[in-house]
């Protein structure tokens, strides 16, 4: 499928330690922020900076890269896949212990 | 339960070591990421969207108050202070860091315990009844066929590099299977062939096995055939170690998707497939295999039952229960969903749910789990046991000390009175937690449970099983549910499938697809008219959800749900 015209792509991998998403930063440095990320105007920059990434391994692990589309200066993933893995679970995930605190 | 000898013990902790230095040489970077990932997967370490995930195996769901003490701990120092439940009675924790796991490792081990294959294509965890050993309906205990066919998967040589993951189940209980096997790549049933051929110790009877090859759920469900009616007892290694071998040898490398035996069986028909199974069985014969009953007995030993009470100590003077059943509602509805009979006068299985509104399905926190373990010392002989359904079980509990454990599960929020009623759900971790996932199922959990919150409605409705799947890989079970839900994405917008008709028991069958996806935010009203109308022509109070579904046909609840 063609890519749509005005896609821009961010480079994303998990670090290595604590496998929290990390955003590939102009710079070439790595940032758990999303809106950090230096999103890559077009196929051949997204390769470029993907291969890059491909030989960072002793920081993270399994670049890959997605399509975002860019409102303004905020970066806007296109699927509700990055959009979680951005922001985090949609869910409580610490349940809250009637008995916390008694124990 | 079974206790590890010299040599369990020093296999779990050599693989911590072991594990230790490949995370080590992995953040040296004397290993690639490509290169350590199978290394990870062996020890039950992915990758998931916001972390590592650590699966912890808990052989057939039986747990020491040690164990679950330990997993506390875990939780608490090396996670977000909670742990989840899963489908195959493991536990998984979502965040723990890479350098933490040979230390988690290590601590597992130190309470025999460990990740060992509970991922890769290897064989995966035994599961079983959870009420093994307790329930009244039983033929035999399998806890210990469960712990012999554990130790001999365990780094079996020739079975370490399967053409996929592979899923075995044992029930105890003809005519009433708990542990699903008929969904599992294979299923055994301990039966007894009552054709005249003397049996052990002269028995009329003698006890063997029916083996179920070939279910699954996931993208092709199936459920599975018999392959032999009855595997004699001593036979039952090598029997599966044959089926094991076809598998190995037919089932397809070229297609992940296609690698499942459940595909094998199908292509090549059940008839065919039994065959080479049989051919193979008859040519190997390797008589190391044999189980002796010495073999048995040696693990049997960690089965015995308990130290029972007599039954009038057990009981009590019966007379709290009954004061506290007449004038305590909540506790009444309590003991009527979550109290289950025992095999043992005087004494009862307790159910702990972990389905209370508002809190995801089968998680449970640090906190509860240090107190569970405090209520089992004092309560059932110091063990727990988890369940494919997500809830966890104290099996042997006085009715003596009902109402006191009644209000300590409350406490800890553990005493919904919702034992396979429409609140007691199954949902995988979904698109909130998952790597594979196409769709949240956890927030479709919670408003299905926010929705249907009201205990006589629930009551009215009858055992009724919601499973939700936030993809086709189906670790939520959705095709087994009596109201199953796929997540789907369709576009980029999360959708969801309804169906209908799922029985992962006896007279099993697969549930159909009702009618078109819905939107997240019509589908609690959808399963709500689905509900209404089962209460409309049901033939009586009696007549379950199910029940009613296969006799009315799927077109009126299509009619209801979607409108004429």
């Amino acid at each position: 499928m063609a890519t749509p015209k005005g896609t821009h792509f961010v480079i994303t991998a998990n670090i290595l330690g604590s496998g929290a998403p990390a955003y590939r930063r102009q710079d070439g440095s790595w940032s758990t922020n999303l809106q950090d990320a230096h999103p890559a105007a077009d196929e051949a920059e997204r390769d470029r900076m993907l291969a890059d990434a491909a030989s960072e391994e002793a920081d993270i692990a399994d670049p890959y890269a997605f399509p975002v589309r860019l409102d303004g200066p905020t970066i806007d993933p296109l699927s509700a896949r990055e959009e979680i893995r951005a922001k985090g679970p949609t869910v409580p995930y610490r349940r809250p212990d009637a008995a916390q605190g008694a124990h | 339960m079974y206790q590890y000898d010299e040599y369990d013990q020093k296999i779990v902790e050599e693989r911590a070591r072991q594990f230790r230095g490949q995370v080590q040489r992995r953040v040296d970077g004397e290993v690639t990421e490509n290169e350590f990932k199978p290394l990870r997967l062996q020890n039950g370490l992915y990758m998931q969207l916001h972390a590592y995930m650590l699966r912890v195996a808990i052989p057939y769901g039986v747990l020491s108050s040690k164990q679950i003490r330990m997993l506390a701990h875990i939780a608490r120092r090396y996670d977000r202070g909670y742990g989840h439940i899963t489908t195959r009675q493991n536990i998984q924790y979502n965040w723990p860091s890479l350098e933490d796991v040979p230390s988690i490792l290590d601590d597992l081990a130190s309470v025999q315990m460990h990740a060992i294959q509970t991922s890769g294509n290897c064989i995966r965890n035994i599961t079983s009844d959870p009420f093994a050993g307790v329930a009244p309906d039983e033929l035999e205990d399998p806890r210990p066929y469960c712990e012999l066919l554990r130790q001999w998967s365990t780094f079996h040589p020739e079975f370490a590099f399967l053409p996929r993951k592979f899923k075995i189940a044992v029930t105890g209980t003809p005519g009433h299977d708990r542990a699903a096997i008929r969904f599992h790549d294979i299923g055994v049933r301990i039966v007894e062939n009552a054709d005249g051929a003397p049996g052990r110790d002269g028995a009329k009877t003698r006890r063997g096995f029916e083996v179920w090859v070939g279910g699954g759920m996931g993208r092709t469900p199936f459920i599975g055939v018999v392959v032999r009616p009855f595997v004699e007892y001593e036979d039952l290694l090598a029997y599966l170690e044959s089926i094991l071998r076809v598998y190995n040898l037919h089932g397809r490398r070229d297609n992940k998707f296609k690698a499942r035996i459940k595909i094998l069986v199908s292509e090549l028909g059940a008839e065919a497939f039994t065959r080479l199974v049989e051919e193979d069985f008859e040519r190997s014969r390797n008589p190391d295999l044999k189980l002796e009953r010495t073999e048995l007995e040696r693990v049997a030993v960690g089965f015995a039952p308990p130290p029972y009470e007599p039954v009038a100590i057990a009981r009590g003077d019966g007379k709290t229960l009954a004061e506290r059943s007449a004038n305590d509602e909540a506790f009444a509805r309590w003991l009527k969903t979550n109290v289950l009979s025992h095999k043992i006068d005087g004494y009862r299985i307790v159910v702990l749910s972990l389905k209370k509104q508002g809190i995801p399905p089968g998680d449970v926190s640090d906190t509860q789990l240090d107190r569970m373990a405090d209520l089992a010392d004092r309560y059932s002989f110091g063990e727990v046991r988890t369940m494919h359904t997500q809830n966890m079980v104290l099996p042997d509990v006085r009715e003596a000390h009902l109402s006191e454990i009644y209000d300590e599960l409350v406490a800890l929020d553990m005493a919904t009175p919702n034992f396979r009623l429409l609140t007691d759900i199954i949902a995988c971790p979904g698109l909130d937690y998952c790597a594979l996932a196409n769709a949240r199922s956890i927030p479709l959990s919670l408003e299905l449970s926010r929705r249907f919150e009201d205990l006589d409605y629930q009551e009215d409705i009858g055992p009724c099983s919601i499973k939700i799947s936030g993809c086709i890989n189906a670790c939520g079970h959705h095709h087994v549910g009596n109201i199953g839900i796929l997540g789907i994405n369709k576009n980029g917008e999360e959708v969801y499938q309804l169906m209908l008709g799922g029985h992962d028991s006896d007279s099993a069958s697969l549930g159909r697809i009702l009618g078109p996806a819905l939107p997240e935010n019509q589908v609690a009203d959808a399963v709500e008219k689905v509900l209404a109308h089962y209460l409309k022509f049901r033939t009586d109070s009696e007549e379950t959800f199910l029940d009613c579904y296969r006799r009315l046909g799927p077109e009126p609840f299509k009619q209801a749900a979607y409108g004429a």
